[in-house]
């Protein structure tokens, strides 16, 4: 029985993606002080990898992925300016698009 | 700069359609000319579906025999979608088949992009995948501040008489550059849309008998509605030729407000019934999002300054209306700054007011005179979000409605059925939103 195209979850989803991941040089950080200010953290809400999550932890605070960004920019958009910091990954890492 | 460093007539920042048309353009007017790319290889970043090859095939005839576009696109379809209701405008043309195919074709962008990259690199173009570039080199000060070349991240600068910037809609460089070069800004901020797509695996035959399709035809289908209530955005569905993408495009802010995730979004539209029977039986590729500036013409900042251009989703050249068109404009806006950089180097000048030609003749062509066309699209959408959810439901519910067999005499069901439509609609309001929706057609 072939996987049910309706029931993937992200995760599944991003399985699918192809990546060259950096895991060591991280391309996202953000300012943990700001973060801690905003109370509706549209990172975690608007971003379609899921980068940002709510950190368990500590829920004034994100936890960021940067293994499964998109690149999109979205998170940057719609952030508070100075919060995320964000910069491209290096040369021929992070998403590698096969269709696109 | 020194005599060891890298000097050349043009360097282009980013491998979209935009870039490569204005290198390929460069390379053929015989400058020399480099290519910077952060991906691997060019398209490697980019996501899309449709593309529109009127300029194109101006640049490269017959581009369609060579490329790989995917299917030419026969049929086209605007959908509304109620929660379990459907209603479909489907039209297409036979003649949409055949040469010159409408100049509408879907393809899969990583490997269209990579494709036109080759025809650069073949045009004389140098070719520098894998690179990001951090920022631009400027030169002078005051009113006589220059691009005068880029910074590779961990390599060396490279000097040019003029860089063109086509690095996307995240266009963090432009950005800078915009400030370094005190660039005036359109008259209205930048707004973005955020699109995600799922490429989903099916038989070529499977594909033409779901769809209706001749052998090797396509079919674009757009969706308003339901699944996207409450959004600016609708949804899409393209047919290539092994594999059918699914997405949607909402505008950021009000995605925002929806407090929805993109992924839920995506599954929620997958799974209404009248599009869940399109990808049964599908097996997904790959998932992607990009953003889309959506602004239209009032958010394109200035688009040439001394020793430098901005090409493509970075000056915000995208058609939002129905017609979705971004890479048709790109490649115009590319090949018009590869132009303009061939005139100035036979002038040997590169400075705002000789570059500024560019920025007219954009002013004077056919895609800001679309993008202004639908000027007003951003607010009448944002002030009528009826127009996108509550009025298609209703006419949606009406046919519904009127065809619903209930054993009741015709006049009856008609009559409840009309007052459905209009419940709580204020009639004036209504007029007044129907006109206003003219224009965005």
């Amino acid at each position: 029985m072939a996987e049910d195209l309706f029931k993937l979850t992200l995760e599944d989803k991003l399985y699918r993606t192809k990546y060259e991941p950096d895991s060591d040089h991280p391309h996202i950080s953000v300012n943990d002080e700001l973060c801690a200010a905003c109370a509706d953290k549209p990172c975690v809400s608007c971003c379609p990898a899921e980068v940002y999550k709510t950190n368990p932890n500590d829920e004034r605070l994100v936890t960021v992925s940067h293994d499964n960004c998109l690149e999109c920019g979205t998170c940057v958009q719609v952030c508070e300016p100075e919060s995320v910091d964000w910069r491209f990954p290096d040369g021929a890492m992070g998403v590698k698009y096969r269709y696109g | 700069m020194n005599d060891e460093q890298v000097k050349v007539d043009a360097i282009v920042v980013g491998g979209g359609p935009a870039g490569l048309a204005a290198a390929y353009t460069m390379a053929r007017r015989e400058l020399e000319v480099i290519l910077v790319e952060r991906g691997e290889y060019a398209g490697s970043k980019n996501m899309g579906g449709l593309l529109y090859g009127n300029i194109l095939e101006q640049m490269i005839p017959g581009f369609h025999e060579q490329a790989p576009v995917e299917r030419p696109v026969a049929r086209r379809s605007i959908c509304f979608l109620g929660g379990e209701e459907h209603m479909a405008l489907d039209f297409g043309a036979a003649r949409w088949g055949n040469p010159p195919y409408n100049h509408t074709w879907t393809v899969h962008r990583a490997q269209f992009d990579r494709w036109f990259a080759g025809q650069v690199e073949e045009a004389g173009a140098s070719l520098l995948e894998g690179l990001v570039v951090d920022g631009l080199v400027y030169e002078g000060d005051g009113a006589s501040r220059r691009a005068a070349g880029i910074r590779i991240r961990g390599d060396e600068e490279f000097f040019s008489d003029v860089v063109i910037l086509a690095d996307g809609a995240h266009c963090l460089l432009s950005q800078a550059a915009r400030r370094e070069l005190a660039m005036a800004g359109g008259k209205a901020e930048q707004d973005f849309a955020l699109g995600v797509k799922e490429m989903i695996g099916l038989p070529a035959g499977v594909i033409e008998d779901r769809f209706g399709l001749e052998d090797g035809q396509g079919a674009a289908l757009d969706f308003l509605g339901v699944p996207f209530e409450g959004m600016i955005g609708g949804g899409f569905i393209y047919t290539q030729m092994e594999t059918v993408c699914i997405g949607f495009v909402a505008r950021l802010e009000t995605f925002r407000q929806s407090g929805l995730q993109p992924n839920e979004v995506i599954d929620r539209f997958k799974q209404h019934p009248a599009v869940r029977k399109y990808l049964r039986g599908g097996e997904l590729l790959e998932y992607s999002a990009h953003m889309i500036p959506e602004g239209g013409s009032r958010a394109v900042p200035q688009l040439a300054a001394n020793g430098l251009m901005i090409a493509g989703d970075a000056a915000g050249l995208v058609n939002a209306s129905l017609y979705k068109e971004g890479t048709n404009h790109a490649m115009d806006s590319g090949r018009r700054a590869g132009e303009v950089a061939a005139e100035a180097r036979a002038k040997g000048s590169f400075d705002r007011d000789t570059l500024a030609a560019y920025e007219r003749q954009m002013q004077e062509g056919t895609a800001l005179a679309d993008l202004r066309k639908y000027e007003q699209l951003p607010e009448i959408l944002g002030g009528s979000p009826e127009l996108l959810s509550l009025y298609p439901a209703r006419l949606n519910r009406l046919l519904v409605d009127y065809f619903t067999m209930t054993g009741e005499p015709k006049a009856v069901i008609q009559k409840r059925a009309l007052k459905e439509f209009m419940r709580g609609i204020p009639k004036l309001r209504f007029v007044r939103q129907l006109l206003k929706a003219r224009r965005l057609m």
